[in-house]
């Protein structure tokens, strides 16, 4: 991959992103259960970037995509929120992965990136707060991010397998990891 | 879906259970802390915090009566409460997420209402009875 490919899929890969965050805040929230529970559909991107960008370029998007999404319709107070959220989440998806393809698949980088983004967000909430009881919410939340978290590793596994580019991406990627 | 079973990976059924355990985490410590102070005489005590200032407290435990009342934070923003025999929840309000009113009603101690947007927080607390007095001079 040339300089120029990597800044161009990097730019292409935030916007997808910006994108499906702000589509997914039209979406009028689909779990009656949990209020405040979301998709996170724009976990996909992060995932994506994961297995086909260096580490360093893997932020970037998520850095991209939290500062441009706030800036498009969010309040500081999401921007604190999704900010430590997607932190944290980034953080534990890189060290799941860590493990290797052969003991972990995308599925386990998914939810463990969309538990650790609730983790995130409740931590900042109940620090704003100022009562750790709003923590008590967590399984409610990581129950149906256990259940996203599936729906959007397979997703990702599946675009990463039939995009003939991000195969191809995929391959350079752990070229340069194995090197 | 036979893919998506060969998909799967030990580490991910792993770290799956492992996630699950610790979200009830705090859950847990919760009812150990509960169950260490939990007292014959305590009952149930509504705090309503305005930005981390205590504003109202609304005893539950023995209400029979069904009140509502505003929180005004500002001209704009307002959390409308209602109180139901043992049961509290915000009714309405004017923020833009609008969880408060999703939350619904809660009764139990350690539960709580939170409104981001307007730093409104309701938490049911069990105290003991007696330090009703000072109550009374709060609410007041």
């Amino acid at each position: 991959m040339t300089n120029n490919q990597r800044l161009v899929y990097i730019a292409l890969l935030a916007a997808q992103a910006v994108i499906i965050s702000l589509l997914e805040r039209a979406i009028p929230f689909p779990f009656a259960v949990a209020p405040g529970a979301k998709l996170g559909l724009a976990n996909i991107i992060t995932c994506m970037a994961l297995y086909t960008l260096s580490t360093k370029d893997a932020g970037k998007v998520v850095m991209i995509r939290i500062t441009l999404a706030t800036l498009l319709g969010g309040t500081i107070s999401t921007f604190m929120y999704s900010g430590a959220g997607a932190l944290l989440s980034f953080i534990g998806m890189w060290g799941v992965k860590k493990l290797g393809p052969s003991r972990i698949s995308l599925i386990g980088v998914s939810v463990t990136g969309a538990i650790l983004h609730n983790v995130g967000q409740l931590t900042i909430a109940s620090w704003i707060a100022q009562t750790w009881t709003v923590l008590l919410y967590l399984p409610v939340l990581s129950f149906i991010g256990i259940l996203s978290g599936i729906a959007i590793g397979i997703i990702a596994n599946y675009l990463l397998n039939h995009v003939e580019k991000l195969q191809y991406y995929r391959s350079l990627q752990e070229l340069n990891y194995t090197r | 879906m036979k893919e998506f079973f060969q998909m799967v990976k030990t580490w991910d059924i792993i770290l799956i259970v492992l996630l699950i355990l610790l979200s009830f985490l705090p859950f847990g410590i919760f009812t150990y802390q509960q169950a260490a102070q939990a007292g014959n005489d305590s009952t149930l005590v509504a705090v309503i915090t305005v930005d981390n200032q205590e504003t109202r407290r609304v005893p539950l435990t023995g209400n029979t009566e069904t009140e509502v009342f505003d929180i005004v934070v500002s001209e704009h923003e307002k959390n409308t409460v209602e109180v139901d025999h043992e049961h509290i929840r915000i009714k309405s309000a004017t923020c833009s997420d609008q969880v408060c009113v999703r939350t619904g009603a809660i009764s139990k101690p350690g539960e709580t209402i939170v409104c981001l947007p307007h730093k409104i927080v309701i938490e049911i607390q069990s105290t003991t009875n007696e330090p009703t007095d000072e109550e009374i001079i709060i609410s007041s």
